[in-house]
């Protein structure tokens, strides 16, 4: 799950929007909150989430904070080449997901990862 | 919410869901100020995310020993001492950034020994001392990025042995002193972007056996950070928007597994000759304004680049066998230099781009783009090109951008640019004949050096560009726009007399003679016939 | 330009709405696909659409100056970065944004189609959009009377 800000604020926007409007949704967030680009069928429209959804990583810069893809093979990473939680099928061994795990490592199913 | 589970008992302002045996409970955003009192024991996931609490109880966790994740982003804490922490054997994910945590214990610090993932993000966090982090061993993440760090927290990360990924982005360092990540050996990835880091330490990056994407983008550097040769596994290296001036010789000797490298926005001045030499994972590498690069970059064993810039530099030529030493070339970009004459690109057979613009090319000979089947743009305006062989572009089938504008031709070849959709010959003033429809069966936008070439490719039948929306809008040219609708006969309420087949049969004629946009457009004083040679 | 739309979830016989814009630069040309919107922020280098589509058609809204939408890309980069995703145009929503017209002007190289719409015109795109009703586009030129069909130069 992510965590979108809700409540509205004065302008009528979602919760953590700092601006905002009716086609495209958020257009920048308050300080600190990543913006995400959802889509929901032929829409996209922008929320303001605390941290990022499963399969994006956040990054913050001075003026603007995003929620970017990971890697395809990813559940959630720390940046698009490094993974933390692998998607099923496949295990995690240093930031990488893969289907069989480097000599001397076995997998694990439980904690999907190469022990 | 607040269902009732036997056993499990659910907060009320929470919701609650069964994982087998253990609960994950949900009580984010819910204008909490502390933490619920009645949590059960067989929680193992909390999510306290967005609530105003400021402080927590000393006992709030203290029986939740199958606690996996906790999640307090988005609060009001300051401060969270180490026994508030105690008993969380199990955690293994903290969330806490969004809060406004200035330190973090030191002197009774957190105990949590199976933790992996620690945010601690968008604090003010202003110093982590020693011992601060002797807790948790087993920490493989760590965010420390946009806080308010002075420097980095040497003696507090020399017991993070296990970590593997770390940011501390968006701090106010500006020095990294040596052995600054001495006992890091499994770091894979550390990003130190938007800081103010001015030097870099001879050794600073030693004992990072296992890093591979460094970032130090965004910073004040004011030389090449040499301190990276010991980094034998670094496959992402950035240091793009410094004040690095030159890239030394043999800059990246040390690292052979480099697959990218940033560095633009810098005021690169000088390039060593030897600097980008055995790089077999490279396949992108850009220069732009290294205005004392004189000669080609020495690229034996740079096999792998598919992607080169190099432009307004000063090269005056390129190496003959450059198409053996980089075969696997896609894109060539060289404009702004002072090339005179161009190789044979014979095997160079992945080239897709080449751009020569505006350096000092005379001629273009049979063999120079020869068997180059990929090619499909290649822009050589405004060079001195006075003869192009007759076959130059006899082999390029997939060509459909030529730029020759600003040239001296008073010939051009036709073999080989049948698929070409875009043509730009403008500037060269002594080519006078007039082409045919059926040598650019393809063309769509077309640049010719006068009006009256334009006519055979339909030109009169102009069509509104962008630009003239304003001068359309309101202007007498109102009734003509209207006029032209009368070609597809439309209702005040935008219904069509068409239905939807035969509008795509219309579409299926029109797209037959789709319109060619050919400039300069013939007009009143710029008539379709060649008046200076009629009336000769 | 001209623009022709179609309901996706109507009876087939029913007629298409026109609407019209003008093409941006030298991109005059035929297109078709399914209306799919785009964040302006989705058309900046480091942000990814994760759009599954093959043939759509992307719009985009783009908001007043006042909004102050960080301006990641020059417009004319949003539109080839979304043609590079697979767009087979681009329809700019530029009402709000009176200068998009001037920036687009004299965009010379696109592969595809960019089409600048406004007004009226926009509203019943985006309306169409804000509603999820899934429409094809059907794109391409509007031909002209010639504006000097005959002339001779006397002298």
């Amino acid at each position: 799950q992510h965590k979108q800000v809700t409540g509205v604020s004065s302008q009528g926007c979602q919760g953590g929007c700092q601006t905002c409007s009716v086609y495209n949704g958020c257009l920048t967030c308050k300080p600190k909150l990543f913006i995400h680009l959802e889509r929901d069928g032929m829409r996209q429209f922008g929320v303001c989430l605390a941290s990022c959804p499963n399969g994006f990583y956040g990054t913050r810069s001075p003026d603007r904070n995003d929620c970017i893809k990971c890697g395809s093979e990813c559940d959630s990473c720390f940046n698009r080449n490094f993974c933390l939680r692998c998607r099923a099928g496949s295990y995690l061994h240093k930031g990488k997901c893969t289907e069989s795990c480097p000599d001397g490592l076995v997998p694990s199913d439980t904690m999907k990862e190469c022990v | 919410p607040g269902a009732a589970v036997p056993g499990k008992q659910c907060p009320s302002a929470c919701q609650c869901e069964e994982d087998g045996i253990l609960l994950l409970v949900d009580c984010s955003e819910q204008g909490l100020s502390s933490v619920p009192t009645d949590l059960s024991p067989l929680t193992s996931y909390l999510d306290l995310s967005m609530n105003n609490i400021s402080e927590i109880q000393p006992n709030a966790f203290h029986n939740l020993h199958f606690l996996s994740e906790l999640r307090l982003s988005g609060n009001h804490l300051r401060h969270i001492p180490g026994p508030v922490l105690q008993g969380l054997y199990n955690l293994k994910v903290l969330m806490l950034q969004n809060n406004q945590l200035e330190r973090l214990p030191s002197e009774d610090p957190w105990e949590l020994p199976n933790l992996l993932s620690l945010r601690l993000d968008a604090n003010l966090i202003m110093e982590v001392p020693a011992r601060t982090l002797s807790g948790m061993r087993s920490l493989r993440h760590l965010w420390l990025d946009d806080n308010a760090l002075t420097e980095i927290p040497v003696s507090a990360l020399n017991d993070l042995s296990s970590l593997q990924a770390m940011t501390l982005a968006l701090n106010r360092i500006t020095h990294i002193p040596d052995y600054a990540f001495r006992n890091l050996s499994n770091l894979v990835v550390l990003h130190l972007h938007n800081n103010m880091i001015r030097t870099l330490e001879q050794n600073c990056f030693e004992g990072l056996h296992s890093l591979e994407t460094l970032e130090l983008n965004f910073n004040e550097l004011q030389e090449f950070p040499v301190a990276i040769r010991t980094l034998a596994k670094l496959q992402e290296l950035g240091f793009h928007n410094n004040n690095i001036k030159a890239i030394p010789e043999k800059a990246f000797v040390g690292n052979p597994l480099l697959q990218t490298i940033h560095f633009y926005e810098n005021p690169i001045q000088f390039v060593g000759r030897s600097a980008f030499q055995f790089l077999p994972k490279l396949h992108t590498l850009s220069l732009n304004g290294a205005t004392e690069i004189r000669e080609f970059p020495d690229l034996k064993g740079t096999s792998s680049l598919q992607v080169l810039t190099l432009t307004r530099a000063g090269l005056t030529g390129l190496p003959f066998d450059l198409c053996h030493l980089l075969p696997k070339l896609r894109v060539l970009e060289l404009s702004h230099n002072v090339i005179e004459e161009l190789p044979s690109f014979y095997h160079c057979a992945s080239l897709q781009e080449i751009g020569l613009q505006h350096n000092l090319i005379k001629q273009i000979e049979m063999n120079t783009f020869q068997q180059l089947s990929s090619l499909r743009s290649l822009d050589l305006s405004w060079n001195r090109i006075n003869t192009i062989h007759p076959d130059a572009f006899s082999s390029l089938q997939s060509l459909i951008k030529l730029d020759l504008t600003g040239n001296r031709l008073s010939i051009l070849p036709l073999t080989g640019l049948t698929s070409l959709t875009h043509l730009k010959l403008k500037g060269n003033m002594a080519l006078s004949r007039s082409f045919r429809e059926e040598d650019f069966p393809n063309i769509r936008v077309i640049e010719m050096p006068y009006a009256y070439q334009c006519c055979v490719f339909g030109a009169c039948n102009s069509y509104k560009a962008a630009g003239q929306w304003e001068e359309q809008m309101g202007s007498e040219e109102e009734d003509l726009q209207k006029k032209a609708l009368s070609l597809f006969p439309v209702h005040a309420d935008n219904n069509y007399d068409l239905d939807l087949e035969e509008f795509q049969l219309a579409i299926e004629e029109s797209k037959v003679q789709t319109s060619i946009q050919c400039t300069p457009i013939p007009g009143p004083f710029k008539p379709c016939d060649n008046l200076f040679d009629s009336w000769v | 330009a001209m623009i022709k739309v179609s309901l996706l979830k109507q009876e087939p016989t029913s007629r298409p709405i026109t609407l019209e814009g003008v093409f941006a630069g030298g991109s005059a040309g035929y297109a078709e696909g399914k209306l799919m919107q785009s964040h302006p922020l989705s058309l900046c280098n480091t942000s990814e659409d994760d759009r599954q589509e093959t043939f759509f058609i992307s719009i985009v809204k783009l908001e007043s100056p006042e909004s102050k939408v960080p301006q990641c890309l020059p417009l004319l980069d949003k539109a080839r970065l979304a043609l590079q995703r697979g767009a087979q145009a681009v329809i700019f929503d530029i009402t709000d944004d009176p200068g998009a017209a001037q920036e687009l002007r004299d965009s010379g190289l696109l592969p595809r189609p960019v089409v600048l719409v406004k007004s009226s015109d926009a509203e019943q795109l985006m309306g169409l959009v804000n509603k999820n009703e899934e429409a094809k586009v059907f794109i391409d030129i509007m031909m002209e009377t010639q504006k000097w069909p005959h002339y001779d130069v006397g002298i």
